[in-house]
């Protein structure tokens, strides 16, 4: 092979170099300034943790799962996985095997930007040989290989359901223009090096389309404008790319690295939650995914529409959203490339000023009296709410002959999680004070608690070193598993729902189930664990009234319905409450369910 | 031959109406679903304002049926519209025709239980309004044992999104009262608090009941919601409760509370509303043609309704617009025969 011309540089290439040029400044200022707005510390726990080789080995090879193969798409549903990873890889691949070709016949080339994108352009061939074969039949594939992924992205426009998704993101402009030029930019190199294949050589794909309109497309004249589309295409998509979705490209390859650091949001819209942003492809997987999206509602105020609003700077928007949202983390779940939701929703939620003074100096005079027990149970608001829970719980505790005693009989202070959903974290340090100063005076070993809204902060926020902090779901397990509760199993089938603050929010999932197996059988709802569908009850959310949320309740009642169970249970006061006010099977405690599973000499 | 009517429902409603009918000139039917005729009639001992006695009231109206055919513990397996009027048809498989139906199929009691942190169902002490009334009318009670003090919660299930209810169950409040000052003459000694969110003391001298209530019979009336109810030791209740007029906390120990259960949809309803096209308001109860002009009149030609189907109504309101229905259907028939539809 050889190069057609001396100067090796035609105009055509101007639109794909300045956009390429554009994307790499965009992308270089950017680093610099998510880097500079990283706290000092941060900086520095990420530099470092670059440095570490074994990070950097699964840095690239989550790079490569990821970004190139998009293995959790393959994971979710076959065809959206190879719709990406043939686009993304195909791509790839095009790219690297164009810098092999030129180092390979005109090194001296390499480092110009265009050479081996508009190789084909700029040489032509000699003599035949057999390596450079290979070559073309590999380009040539990968061509066929994006381009079906091309004709997938298409069908998925009008066809989701064949992609398992039901809903998908509403595009904006900038994303629109992204699309239709990422769409043309393979059928036009296509057809560019179908032009050119005649001196340029080609494969099984390019060398067919030259020889079937071979008088038209063999005339060199006719090159120029052929491959002037394919890079006026290719710039196109490089101006629109760091205003659009395709941004998460560039973005992902920051964002991996940064998430192995172990950085923390700090600022909805700063540092690591800038990159999150950035990264967020806007595939809308969120959308279906969102308990509040039951019945089409409310689909704009989902995670992907934040994501919108915060690169808008909306201030108005973003306020709203994240105080609608039920904090359940379904979407953190279910996202492909694990945006902090929750936390960036958190952030916002802090930085709103309400005219409110709360007044906590009550709290110095309030001392009660707690007999000195190992187990110190802490009902919560919610279980005084609801009795049933309260009493099933005690009789439990005395039936395996316990030594307990209750923090907060006949009224207890709050746990704080209510105030620090509502963005007034440092606020609800006051109350986490005296809670943990109580809990500490009572010589307790082990704390109990019934709520899981309760558990999630007494886990999280309170630093109780040598007080071992249990939701009565494993407490109870426990119990069960060491032969203290006399339980038998009787045929009713139980449907667990996963509370979002227990299952997502603290990852206990097996507890409650293995315990619930002791005492009947256990029904799958249709979505579980992990991807448990939010009661619609959450606190999480602040604006949401009781009429927004039936459908969202129903939905979900209609998730757990599944496969038909006898008794739906939860171990959150919330969620039983919830579920209660729509539920057409009865609704019970998971402390309830198992004092139904109490041997009969032993209820009183 | 006369003409048929079918009711669906056989309380105070529906038993006027038939007897309207009647004296029209038809042969109405009533279909219940219950064991007896009367519906909640039954289940009260005494009526706002002046006392009258629940039973002479049944009697008066369950008497005097002659001409009017009625079945009892009916369970209706399809209606179906034709162009001749509608066709009853019961689980038994028997099936009545009539040109013109009257829907008096009433309303429930919400049911406590739902109001969880209320403790209906859990503590023993807690009843409801309806518990109170049958106590009223056998005199004997296992719970209500010489209580010092009690309580009565209003709004139970009424105006209360938390449990799905916005509307206001207007009754209750006068039975509230009433039922406190029964308490007081049954038991002189006791402190009797009613905590309310506002009273909606509408009908005439339902006002001097309230007044009489606060100065003959010294009932505390306290403006502020419950929040929670719990069990004493001693198995007396403890309720927690707002004072919103003096922005203080409650906490008062309480022998015996009493839950003023509101009024909701009869479970019946939807299905009825289902299977007649008729529209549900956002209560549950069903939509009238016109609420002002047409309050007994559905949507559909030949469909009627009437008492407490239609929203919470007291006891006259519920007869007089029985009668009222029965003369718009006597209209609606004439018309229909003068016309030739039917």
């Amino acid at each position: 092979m050889r190069e057609r011309f001396l100067v090796g540089f035609d105009p055509f290439v101007l639109p794909f170099l300045c956009g390429m040029v554009f994307v790499l400044a965009y992308c270089l200022f950017y680093l610099v300034r998510i880097l500079a707005q990283l706290s000092a510390e941060d900086r520095k726990k990420f530099f470092k943790s670059l440095l570490l080789p074994s990070n950097a080995l699964k840095n690239i090879r989550d790079m490569f799962l990821d970004c190139l193969i998009h293995v959790k798409l393959w994971k979710r549903n076959p065809n959206l996985g190879y719709m990406h990873s043939s686009i993304a890889f195909g791509w790839f691949m095009l790219i690297v095997i164009g810098h092999i070709e030129t180092f390979m016949y005109v090194p001296g080339k390499a480092g110009l930007f265009y050479y081996p994108i508009f190789f084909r352009y700029f040489m032509e061939v000699d003599n035949q040989e057999l390596k450079g074969s290979l070559l073309f039949f590999l380009m040539d594939f990968f061509l066929l290989i994006v381009l079906s992924g091309i004709l997938l992205a298409m069908i998925k426009r009008i066809w989701r359901r064949f992609f398992g998704m039901r809903r998908t993101t509403r595009l904006s402009i900038t994303d629109h223009i992204g699309l239709y030029s990422l769409w043309a930019i393979f059928p036009l190199r296509w057809i560019a090096e179908g032009f050119t294949a005649g001196v340029a050589g080609g494969s099984f794909m390019t060398i067919p389309i030259n020889m079937l309109l071979k008088n038209f497309m063999s005339n060199p004249e006719n090159f120029n404008i052929a491959w002037w589309l394919y890079s006026i295409a290719l710039g196109t998509f490089m101006f629109a790319l760091p205003f659009s979705r395709y941004m998460h490209i560039p973005a992902e390859i920051l964002l991996i690295p940064m998430k192995r650091a172990g950085l923390k949001v700090y600022h909805p819209r700063k540092g690591f939650a800038l990159a999150q942003i950035y990264t967020c492809p806007s595939c809308g997987v969120c959308i279906d995914a969102c308990p509040m999206s039951a019945n089409k509602q409310n689909c704009k105020d989902t995670t992907v529409y934040l994501v919108r609003q915060l690169k808008r700077n909306n201030a108005r928007r973003m306020n709203a959203m994240s105080n609608k949202c039920l904090m359940c983390g379904k979407c953190q779940e279910v996202c492909q490339i694990g945006l902090q939701s929750y936390d960036i929703r958190m952030n916002i939620r802090e930085r709103a000023r309400y005219n409110i003074q709360l007044k906590h100096n009550y709290l110095a005079s309030y001392n009660p009296d707690i007999k000195q027990a190992k187990v110190l149970y802490y009902a919560g608001c919610m279980s005084s709410l609801t009795p049933v829970i309260g009493r099933s719980i005690k009789k439990l505790l005395s039936i395996a002959k316990v030594d307990y005693t209750q923090m907060d009989e006949g009224g207890g202070i709050c746990c704080g999680r209510p105030l620090i959903l509502a963005g007034k974290k440092a606020e609800a340090q006051a109350m986490i004070a005296k809670n943990t100063e109580i809990i500490k005076a009572s010589g307790a070993s082990i704390l109990l608690v019934s709520c899981a809204i309760c558990y999630r902060v007494f886990k999280n926020e309170y630093k109780l070193s040598g007080i071992r902090v249990m939701h009565y779901t494993e407490y109870f397990n426990e119990l069960i598993k060491k032969g203290k509760l006399p339980i038998t199993k009787g045929n009713v089938r139980y449907a667990y729902h996963d509370p979002c603050d227990l299952g997502r929010g603290c990852g206990i999932y097996d507890e409650p189930r293995e315990a619930l197996s002791f005492v009947g059988g256990l029904a799958h709802a249709e979505k579980e664990r992990a991807m448990s569908v939010c009661c619609g009850g959450s606190i999480g959310s602040l604006t949401l009234n009781h009429e927004d949320r039936k459908p969202i309740v129903e939905a979900s009642i209609s998730n757990m319905l599944y496969s038909n169970p006898d008794y739906i249970v939860t171990a959150c006061p919330l969620c039983q409450k919830t579920f209660s006010m729509y539920s057409p099977v009865e609704v019970l405690d998971f402390a309830q369910a198992l004092c139904n599973g109490l041997q009969e000499k032993d209820v009183n | 031959m006369a003409e048929n009517i079918i009711i669906i429902g056989g309380g105070p409603c529906g038993l006027e109406a038939a007897k309207t009918l009647r004296d029209l000139g038809y042969a109405p039917i009533i279909l219940e679903k219950k064991q007896e005729l009367g519906g909640h009639l039954r289940k009260w001992d005494r009526l706002f304002p002046e006392g009258v006695q629940a039973k002479q009231v049944l009697k008066e109206l369950t008497s005097g049926l002659k001409g009017i055919e009625w079945h009892t513990s009916v369970d209706i397996e399809t209606i179906e519209k034709s162009r001749k009027g509608y066709t009853v048809t019961l689980s038994t498989g028997v099936s009545y025709n009539s040109p013109a139906l009257l829907l008096t199929n009433g309303f429930k009691l919400f049911p406590a239980e739902k109001k969880e942190e209320y403790g209906y169902g859990i503590y023993d002490k807690v009843i409801t309004n309806a518990d109170l009334e049958q106590y009223f009318a056998k005199g004997k009670d296992n719970v209500i044992k010489k209580p010092k003090t009690i309580g009565f919660v209003h709004c139970v299930g009424s105006r209360d999104e938390k449990v799905g209810n916005r509307q206001c169950s207007k009754v209750c409040c006068a039975t509230a009262v009433k039922q406190a000052c029964e308490m007081k003459e049954l038991f002189p000694d006791a402190t009797i608090y009613s905590f309310y969110m506002d009273l909606r003391l509408f009908g005439r001298n339902y006002e001097d009941m309230y007044l009489t209530a606060q100065k003959k019979y010294g009932i505390r009336y306290i403006r502020g919601r419950v929040s929670e109810v719990s069990e004493d030791i001693d198995g007396s209740l403890i309720v927690k409760a707002e004072d919103t007029l003096l922005c203080k906390p409650l906490r008062l120990k309480i022998d015996l509370l009493v839950l003023m259960t509101g009024i909701v949809p009869e479970n019946s309803s939807a299905s009825l509303a289902q299977q007649l096209n008729i529209e549900l308001g956002e209560d549950g109860f069903y939509k009238p043609k016109d609420t002002i002009l047409e309050p007994c009149m559905a949507e559909n030609n030949g469909l009627f309704m009437a008492g407490a189907c239609t929203g919470p109504k007291t006891i006259p309101e519920t007869l007089s617009e029985a009668r009222a229905a029965a003369v718009q259907i006597h209209n609606y028939l004439n018309k229909s025969w003068i016309s030739g539809i039917l």
